[in-house]
């Protein structure tokens, strides 16, 4: 394999497969560790796999009572130290192993599984702490980090050993760190934290440490001058391991262990033993020292042992991908400074390695690249003047490995060429392992033999395998993209369609009729929206019909605004020359009530979060817990909103004739609230004692006599204005047919040619309209005035006065289009007129005065106050008026 | 209103209430079982854990229910041994502890039917409007009165000691406004006694009562003695010393019983009190401390020597610490931080104590071993129970080392001063300015290297070192190069300056021109031993210059001018001199090293010379 590896850049070898929760499960942190040939790795759940590669197989699976947090290898003691989740730190012997192997196959004989799984003993916890959220294994020390209720805190303990009877005599110090939000869930249980923070150690070169640790543990030395100049002169004169401390908030702090000790088991002064070094704000994922610079041995071309690599450059790594670089340099008059920098890498991270040659390697979802923070283009030389010495490079450039998805990684360096190997785990649970070339120049290719062809053969195909997930990765996302973006473009031409048209016929257009129909026991006056698309463009996802509704607001409620609803309707594909009907219920409510007239509005509404959110955000479940974090963050309401039309549904629209012959079947049901059959009956039946709101009305119509009001039109204005649709009618009939154009019964009034027609409001009172010719003779100097007289009568005044004004706002807008063609009006006798006006100014004014009245005064006087109220409205809704 | 509580609580729920309260008694009696062992273990620790979510269970279960009187005893003991055992375990109080009171108090009023309009008032308003209720039975007020006295601990953490005085006034009924004494309140108040089929409950009200008591009086003598008030702290804490307090705080309270004594003036009542202190037995490292404090103050250095070097034993010991399921004292009494006279600090810290007060005694071959002692702790082996001797930022260690240099040159250990120096300079020389940078921009900018103020020290620590020795030529060297780096480096960070001295402050340019003073005048004297009487004429000149009317420096210079006969040059020095006060040598803020390295230099017969050569002068004239 190694022979393999010399000869390309990068090799991948895929070595097993594990199961593997990711993504899943909050918190989950899977790891992987080789010491020599042995592979130790955790995914996230209660497992920890020991792998052999060399043989490639699983030897060992031992089984948690939770989730695995972090492991560590003290290959020196031959033990491995594993964080579990809300339990604690146990400690397994790898010399037992063997023993405890056997013994558990023995147990699980008849077991099919070719590995037995080994439940590790609750007696192997040596540290039971459930607050516990990180550790370090030192040679004699073992540091942890535990979230109390409002900080951090570090605690120092004697290592304990595989089998030892765990004792809080060990505790060699304590000290507090930052506050620290607490976790939410249950109190006392704690709950498993988003970001768990991340502990490493510095050790000060010539400290004898650390040995038996495999690299990516998180144990490093570094250089003299960078480890006195982060630490400070004492640590370095004690040549004191540090411990490193990234927290979940982005602060970097460090601790000097050797300080650590305290005084009894109080805990030490945070003051004087804390330091924070950075604040990178956001997790901080990863902390990791290399070399980035290299030895004057090592550019003489002598290769140093690997214990012997001091590291002169720390590193820290957010989950954003902000990275801390920090280097010691000399300044121009030879003071040691720290050399700070940051930058940013794609994120979010999910894990990072330090390698050799300067390299550090981190993963996204998307990619595993490596970063060189070396400063190749300038080599630093101690004894060159001016020039900045020893610096970090101005910029980062990652370069791709392509592999994506790697959850954890582990470095190593393979003695006989020099190149390093990388130790991974897949989001999807393949360890795999890549074999990184020194020199990455063009590739010699090597004899192909028969005896290495096979093997040739099988890792190509594996490289193909992994490009190949890599590439149906990448495409989805692309595919995603251009989803949105023919979308948008679509969207943009129906916009651009509509706006552009806004006098003439639409492209796009939506029209409202209105119709009674039955639903349960219950006349409702539904209104029916349809929606045609003229245009070339379809109308696709992403689009929503809106309707608004407005009702105004009821006589009887006097600061009531009416009400507004809106209904959406998401359009599904409308295609060109298609058409769509929405069917919405107008009233009259549960009450019985329905407020006329009712405004209807439509439009369009494009929603670009529908469209464009689903491109930006990652399919993948990896990434699905970073997903709230992306910085586009677009609002919900975000969109484009195109008016398509406007429509009042008045009382002539609502009117219906049982009366008219046309329309036997529809004889309205008794109005009022939708309940129980037999409820109704018994309403009906009630004596006039109890009486209910229908059976007064029906009494008021007996004996009251009806409301009435008229409008009077001349016949030469009605006669042009309905000269198209009416010609050679019957001018009242005509305008009784133009009257109830909207409404179904227009067929009968004209085939019967009727003047006058008895109707039904809605809430059951009846409506009539009568229509016939009247001269007026004192208006004009040139003799009578041929008009038109409209009644309207009903036993409901509101009913009365809904009727009223659907007809004169009709005949406004007629007036105002015949205005517009300039007819001109007869000649008038202009005194008369204006004692009209005068008269109507009076009764104004009393109006006017009787409401003010009709505030202030009590009950009994205001009755008479409202009863002559009445009076005048009366007088004002028939005038004398002509409209010509 | 309760009556109808009870008829309409079911027969059958009286004995899953007694089930409820069989559970609350087991689990304190398993509690008191791990109390009882002296070894702590986290296993232990684990099971007390486990013990507190039962309770925690037990009492969700109980507040399940709606609040009835007959449950409501039980449920009280509950909520009083759940929060007894989480503050316990935690070693503290938080501020989840103080809503459980308040749920308790709640649930009595629920039952009193008057929850809703209290409800807006505060914790204070609640325990007010329970406690004053008139429909308050008896059979609650034990498990009540515990409750209450949790609160009062509580707010005695929190220090909100109005609230605690309402509080206690409340529970003793009284209306007015009398005493405002907390002492007097807590010491009138009696809890009613618990009946003896009552719920078992870990600590009792009365026993509360008596920790609050103690602490209280502990903690205000404390204060007293702090601020001074002697005559007040006395008696406050003679009040805490005769209540109920375990050893470890009886301990501290003698030892403070005896600082208050020595600082009024009675040394011996004060060794009778750290006497009583050591015989309590549990920790003897206060009391060793005050009493070298005490010997020091009365001037018997041999006995104080002898009490530090016993401190130093004792700390050596780790406390061992047994689990403890019930609220002590000293969960009430805060940590002393190191201003405080109850603070004894750590190992090292009374070792460097120790070695210093040696070296300022005159005992240098004690000081020296004690230094080395300490310094092969801090920088060799691997073995970490021991901590820098430092309680503030900064290094300390450099310090360390220069005073144990010193030490050692004090005691004629010159080769052993020249190696620690040495170990010093090359453990810290990747930090310190590269020299050739230096040299090369020297020629192009302004800016100076910063060099820490110890790292000139240790040169001229050295120096002095090949002066013992008799190496002229090396002793030269060094002094030349202390004074190179001496008159470049402008100590920039007031922090590393020699001001880091743990114990005694002093102004950093204070200390910079003294050393500046003392390297001159070595060297001068350097230049006088080896014959060139003019080169040691300009750094004695200099020394005088920098720092006018130093009485050292003016003998010398002095010195030298009589014996190259420029006697005109020396008549107008002193006149000039006797125009500005000659000034005692400032050595009383100064580092150890320095101040013991100018008593070198010092001249024995200083005052009678200068006496002498005003008088002749005089003559002259």
């Amino acid at each position: 394999m190694a022979g393999a590896a010399a000869a390309s850049a990068s090799r991948v070898h895929y070595l097993s497969d594990f199961c593997c929760p990711l993504g899943g499960r909050a918190g989950a942190k899977p790891h992987v560790l080789r010491h020599q040939a042995e592979v130790f790795l955790s995914t996230g759940r209660e497992f920890v796999y020991v792998y052999d590669q060399e043989g490639g197989v699983l030897t060992a699976v031992y089984q948690f009572p939770d989730q695995v947090w972090h492991l560590q290898l003290l290959a020196i003691r031959r033990a491995l130290y594993v964080l579990c989740a809300r339990t604690g730190i146990y400690c397994l012997s790898l010399d037992n192993r063997d023993r405890s192997v056997i013994q558990a196959c023995e147990d699980k004989e008849d077991d099919t599984c070719s590995t037995p799984v080994i439940h590790v003993d609750p007696d192997a916890c040596v540290l039971p702490n459930a607050a516990l959220c990180a550790f370090t294994v030192l040679d004699d020390m073992l540091v942890t980090l535990v979230q109390g209720p409002t900080q951090w805190k570090m605690q120092l303990f004697e290592r304990p050993c595989p089998g030892e009877e765990p004792g809080l005599g060990g505790q060699i110090g304590e000290v507090e760190l930052s506050t620290c939000t607490p976790p939410g869930g249950v109190p006392g249980k704690p709950s498993a934290p988003c970001f768990l923070p991340v502990l490493s150690c510095a050790f000060p070169p010539d400290s004898g440490a650390p040995h038996g640790h495999p690299q990516g543990c998180g144990c490093f030395t570094l250089e003299e001058a960078l480890f006195g100049l982060l630490f400070g002169a004492d640590a370095a004169l004690m040549q004191s391991p540090v411990v490193l401390c990234g927290l979940p908030d982005g602060q970097l702090c460090c601790v000097v262990l050797k300080a650590l000790v305290t005084c009894g088991l109080a805990p030490g002064d945070p003051k004087a033993l804390v330091k924070i070094l950075h604040h990178l704000e956001e997790p901080v994922v990863f902390i990791g020292a290399l070399r980035a610079e290299p030895h004057a041995e090592e550019e003489a071309g002598e290769p140093l042992p690997e214990e012997n690599v001091h590291s002169d450059c720390l590193v820290a790594l957010g989950h954003q991908g902000r990275t801390l670089a920090i280097k010691a340099s000399w300044s121009e008059s030879g003071n040691l400074v720290p050399d700070l920098r940051e930058y940013c890498l794609p994120g979010p991270v999910l894990c990072a390695a330090c390698g050799g040659d300067g390299l550090m390697y981190h993963s996204t979802p998307s990619n595993l690249c490596a970063v060189d923070l070396t400063r190749r283009d300038a080599p630093w030389n101690p004894e060159k003047p001016g020039g900045a010495a020893g610096g970090l490079p101005s910029t980062l450039c990652p370069a791709s490995l392509n592999i994506c998805s790697v959850v954890t990684l582990c470095v190593s360096s393979r003695a006989p060429t020099g190149g390093a190997e990388l130790l991974a785990l897949s989001s999807k649970g393949r360890l795999i392992t890549c074999s990184l070339g020194l020199n990455s120049e063009v590739p010699v290719p090597p004899k192909m033999t028969m005896a290495n062809a096979g093997q040739k053969i099988k890792e190509l195909l594996l490289d193909i395998g992994d490009v190949s997930e890599r590439v149906s990765f990448l495409k989805k996302a692309v595919d995603q993209r251009n989803k949105a973006l023919t979308s948008l473009n679509e969207a943009m031409n129906v916009s651009c369609a509509l706006l552009s048209s806004q006098e003439g016929v639409r492209p796009i257009s939506c029209t409202i009729a209105t119709s009674w129909s039955r639903l349960e026991l219950r006349d409702v006056l539904m209104a029916t929206c349809t929606l045609e698309n003229g245009s070339s463009f379809s109308l696709d996802q992403g689009w929503t019909l809106c309707i608004q509704v407005l009702t105004s607001s009821s006589a009887l409620d006097l600061d009531g605004a009416g009400s507004t609803f809106t209904y959406t309707i998401p359009v599904d594909r409308l295609g060109p020359g298609s058409r769509r009907e929405v069917t919405l219920p107008l009233g009259p409510s549960e009450s019985g009530a329905l407020d006329l007239p009712v405004t209807m509005s439509c439009w369009l509404f494009y929603s670009l979060r529908e469209v464009v959110g689903g491109a930006l955000a990652p399919s993948d479940p990896l990434e699905a817990p970073y997903l709230e974090k992306l910085p586009l963050n677009l609002p919900k309401q975000d969109g484009v909103c195109l008016p398509l039309c406007k429509r009042t549904v008045d009382m002539l629209q609502c009117l219906r004739f049982p009366g008219a012959a046309s329309q036997p079947a529809q004889a309205p049901c008794v109005p009022g609230p939708a309940r129980e059959p037999v409820e109704t009956f018994l309403k009906t039946c009630q004596a006039p004692g109890g009486e209910p709101a229908g059976a007064a009305a029906s009494l008021r119509a007996k004996y009251l006599p009806p409301s009435t009001a008229s409008i009077r039109v001349s016949a030469v204005l009605l006669r042009t204005a309905l000269e198209g649709g009416h010609s050679g009618s019957h001018l009242c009939s005509a305008t009784l047919q133009w009257l109830l154009a909207e409404n179904a019964a227009v067929a009968v009034v004209r085939a019967q040619k009727l003047s006058s027609i008895q109707g039904t409001a809605p809430d059951g009172t009846d409506v009539n309209l009568i229509v016939h010719e009247v001269a007026v003779t004192d208006l004009s100097p040139a003799g009578p005035i041929q008009a038109v007289e409209i009644q309207v009568e009903s036993s409901s005044l509101a009913n009365m006065c809904r009727a009223h004004h659907a007809i004169i706002r009709r005949i406004q807008t007629m007036v105002t289009e015949q205005a517009a063609q300039g007819a001109s009006p007869p000649d008038l006798r202009m005194q008369y007129l204006h004692q009209i006006h005068a008269n109507h100014q009076e009764l104004l004014r009393e109006v006017q005065t009787l409401r003010d009245q009709l505030c202030t005064e009590d009950e009994v006087r205001s009755c008479s106050t409202a009863q002559k109220l009445l009076q005048v409205y009366k007088q004002l809704r028939n005038p004398s008026l002509v409209l010509l | 209103m309760s009556g109808q509580i009870t008829s309409t609580l079911p027969q059958t729920s009286s004995s899953s209430l007694d089930l409820w309260r069989e559970k609350n008694n087991r689990l304190v009696e398993q509690a008191r079982q791990l109390t009882g062992d002296s070894r702590l273990s986290l296993r232990r620790q684990q099971l007390a854990q486990d013990t507190l979510e039962e309770f925690g269970e037990l009492l969700l279960t109980l507040q399940g229910l709606p609040a009835s009187v007959p449950a409501l005893p039980l449920e009280l003991t509950v909520i009083c041994n759940y929060i007894i055992l989480k503050a316990s375990l935690a070693q503290g109080f938080t501020e989840d502890l103080t809503q459980d009171v308040q749920r308790g108090v709640e649930r009595v009023l629920e039952t009193q039917n008057q929850l809703e309009p209290k409800s807006q008032q505060g914790l204070q308003g609640l325990w007010h409007s329970v406690l004053s209720a008139s429909s308050l039975l008896p059979e609650l007020l034990p498990a009540l009165h515990c409750l209450a006295s949790l609160q009062a601990i509580l707010w005695m953490s929190t220090d909100h000691l109005g609230d605690l005085a309402l509080l206690l006034k409340t529970l003793n009924g009284i209306q007015t406004e009398t005493s405002e004494d907390l002492l007097l309140l807590l010491k009138s108040w009696s809890p009613p006694a618990e009946k003896s089929d009552a719920p078992l409950i870990l600590q009792d009200a009365e026993g509360l009562r008596d920790v609050l008591l103690t602490a209280l009086a502990c903690h205000q003598g404390l204060q007293e003695l702090i601020t001074g008030n002697l005559p007040q702290a006395l008696s406050r804490l003679h009040e805490a010393a005769s209540g109920v307090c375990p050893p470890s705080v009886l301990a501290q309270v003698y030892t403070a019983l005896g600082t208050c004594q020595r600082k009024m003036g009675n040394p011996q009542r004060a060794l009778l009190y750290l006497t009583a202190a050591l015989k309590v037995g549990v920790t003897c490292a206060l009391p060793l401390l005050e009493a070298s404090r005490l010997y020091r103050q009365l001037g018997d250095t041999a006995a104080e020597l002898e009490s530090l070097q016993l401190l130093v034993e004792a700390l050596s010991a780790t406390p061992s610490s047994a689990l403890k399921l019930h609220i002590e004292v000293e969960l009430l009494l805060p940590q002393p931080d190191p201003s405080s006279p109850l603070y004894c600090g750590t190992q090292s810290q009374a070792k460097r104590l120790l070695a210093s007060r040696c070296l300022q005694t005159g005992r240098a071959e004690d000081a020296a071993e004690h230094y080395l002692d300490l310094l092969a702790v801090l920088l060799g082996g691997s073995e970490l129970r021991s901590s820098p001797p430092t309680s503030s930022p900064g290094p300390c260690i450099p310090e360390l080392c220069l005073e144990a240099a010193a030490a050692l040159i004090q005691a004629g250990r010159a080769p052993d001063a020249l190696t620690v120096c040495e170990e010093l300079l090359s453990r810290t020389s990747s930090l310190l300015p590269k020299m050739s940078l230096w040299e090369n921009a020297r020629k192009r900018t302004k800016e100076l290297p910063y060099c820490p103020i110890w790292v000139s020290a240790t040169h001229l620590l050295q120096g002095q070192a090949w002066s013992q020795l008799k190496a002229r030529k090396e002793a030269l060297s060094e002094f030349s190069q202390c004074l190179e780096l001496l008159f470049r480096a402008l100590p920039e960070d007031k922090e590393q300056g020699v001001g880091s001295n743990c114990e005694q402050k002093c102004q950093p340019d204070v200390a910079l021109k003294q050393l500046q003073v003392a390297t001159l005048l070595s060297r001068g004297l350097e230049w006088v031993a080896s014959g060139q009487d003019t080169k040691a004429l300009s750094d004695f000149l200099l020394s005088v210059q920098i720092c006018p009317g130093n009485r050292d420096g003016s003998f010398y210079l002095l010195q030298t001018l009589k014996r190259l006969e420029r006697r005109s040059e020396a008549t107008a020095f002193w006149r000039e001199a006797q125009n500005q006060q000659l000034q005692e040598n400032a050595t009383r803020s100064l580092p150890l090293y320095l101040e013991t390295c100018l008593s070198w230099i010092h001249p024995p017969n200083c005052e009678a010379f200068l006496k002498e050569f005003g008088a002749s002068l005089l003559e002259v004239s």
